[in-house]
């Protein structure tokens, strides 16, 4: 009994580590990604991460207004191009995929109108086995 | 050794433990980690679930944005007082308010009226430091806040950064609760001024109008957003708030929206992606009073 109790205490102390290496990697991820995010652009002042496996895919919902520019960045691990990101409308179209411009850190998109989306981002398979996928919004006054 | 003995010493290993991370993970937001960046191997983090979704809110600052292009005046009537302050006592009120102090900070910065904004600057900064979020408004973010008065594009940036910071930090801390509701005060707070300003007289009234229905969705992230903790025992105010959110979003189902997929156009040289397809937004008179009605209800709710 005693035994079990204290299996039981060692794997919450391994998993309490598990987290706390989780978010101190996200928080490496993101202090990396921001440089991505130029003073033109003010940031929507929200942070967006998903911890994911290899091939589970991380999923953002948004609303981009029209008329405004909008700049994307998604990020996993120190350097750039480990993630793949795509955006759908809400009829699942697809409006734009990074892997057609070489798994691009970072784009900008002009809104003509206000648009409900959905954005997916997903390791790319062979970078790396998991890790932490941040995603910033910014946008242009 | 005995049992006993080995029990305690394991119970006193894991609260030593447990108080080390508590205390490590309870620093300054803004640090960066130096730690070298290693692969988790388990999905159970308490940060996001994993293959579900995330919604993201559209910043307050947007809207303000959209008011003064659209040629509506500054109405410092219409903002949250900054000595309504020490009427806030519950974790509930402060992160509501947090948001909702936050939404003004950057209407009182869009329109360059820089004698209101330290004022709500010092609220928010109150706030943050009541709910244990010290670090997103420290000494060093209001030093630069006060030394670039004036200069309205560095306010907005450094504003931003402490509202950030305090997302980041809350995340971080497994309080999604609270920073829900940070975000939900802000949006709330947006939407109230933007309402109001419609009963002024400005000159693209159409355009903000267009503007309110396309919160419909909004909203539905905003409820979607608050739902991990409805019901929750321990959270009966926040259950109230999102009952009355629901109830809201009752007068936003019969605004029709009509959407029109065009394919956008990419310029790869500079980087952009034009997204070119259209949605419209039919609002009818009632269906705008009835929103200002309600949303003007869970606003006094929030700032009383």
């Amino acid at each position: 009994m005693i035994r079990k109790f204290t299996i039981a205490l060692a794997l919450i102390a391994a998993l309490v580590s598990v987290g706390n290496k989780a978010v101190a990697q996200c928080d490496t991820v993101a202090n990396a990604c921001v440089r991505h995010m130029t003073s033109k652009y003010i940031s929507d002042g929200q942070h967006y991460r998903a911890l994911l496996l290899d091939k589970e895919i991380a999923e953002f919902q948004s609303t981009f207004y029209g008329g405004t520019t909008y700049r994307i960045a998604a990020c996993s691990g120190l350097g750039d191009g480990n993630l793949v990101f795509r955006i759908f409308d809400k009829e699942r179209n697809l409006l734009f995929d990074n892997s057609e411009q070489q798994n691009a850190p970072y784009w900008d998109f002009k809104f003509v109108s206000t648009l409900d989306c959905t954005i997916e981002a997903q390791i790319i398979p062979g970078k790396a086995p998991s890790g932490c996928a941040v995603m910033m919004i910014s946008f242009k006054q | 050794m005995n049992h006993k003995k080995y029990l305690k010493l394991a119970l006193v290993g894991f609260v030593l433990f447990s108080a080390s991370t508590i205390i490590s993970s309870c620093g300054d937001p803004k640090k960066v980690e130096e730690t070298e960046e290693e692969p988790v191997d388990a999905a159970k983090d308490n940060l996001v679930s994993v293959n579900g979704e995330l919604f993201s809110i559209p910043s307050p600052l947007q809207t303000s944005i959209l008011l003064k292009s659209s040629g509506a005046n500054y109405s410092k009537d219409i903002l949250n007082l900054t000595s309504n302050l020490p009427s806030y006592s519950t974790e509930y009120k402060k992160a509501l308010n947090l948001g909702v102090y936050g939404a003004d900070l950057g209407y009182v910065i869009i329109y360059g009226q820089t004698q209101d904004a330290l004022g709500y600057l010092n609220a928010s900064k109150r706030l943050a430091d009541d709910i244990n979020v010290s670090g997103a408004f420290d000494a060093s973010l209001m030093k630069r806040f006060e030394k670039n008065m004036g200069n309205n594009d560095s306010l907005l940036s450094i504003f931003t950064s402490g509202y950030r910071a305090t997302d980041s930090y809350l995340k971080n801390n497994d309080r999604n609760a609270v920073s829900g509701m940070v975000i939900t005060g802000g949006w709330i707070e947006s939407l109230y001024f933007t309402l109001n300003i419609l009963k002024k007289d400005f000159k693209n009234k159409n355009v903000v109008i267009q503007r309110v229905g396309e919160q419909k969705n909004t909203l539905d992230h905003v409820i979607k957003l608050l739902t991990p903790f409805y019901q929750n025992p321990d959270m009966t105010e926040l259950t109230e708030l999102t009952d009355a959110l629901l109830e809201l979003y009752h007068e936003f189902e019969d605004i029709e929206v009509k959407y029109t997929f065009v394919k956008p156009t990419t310029d790869v040289a500079n980087k952009i992606t034009t997204i070119n397809s259209k949605t419209e937004v039919k609002i009818t008179d009632e269906q705008l009073k009835n929103i200002t009605d309600k949303l003007s209800a869970i606003r006094q709710m929030i700032i009383n």
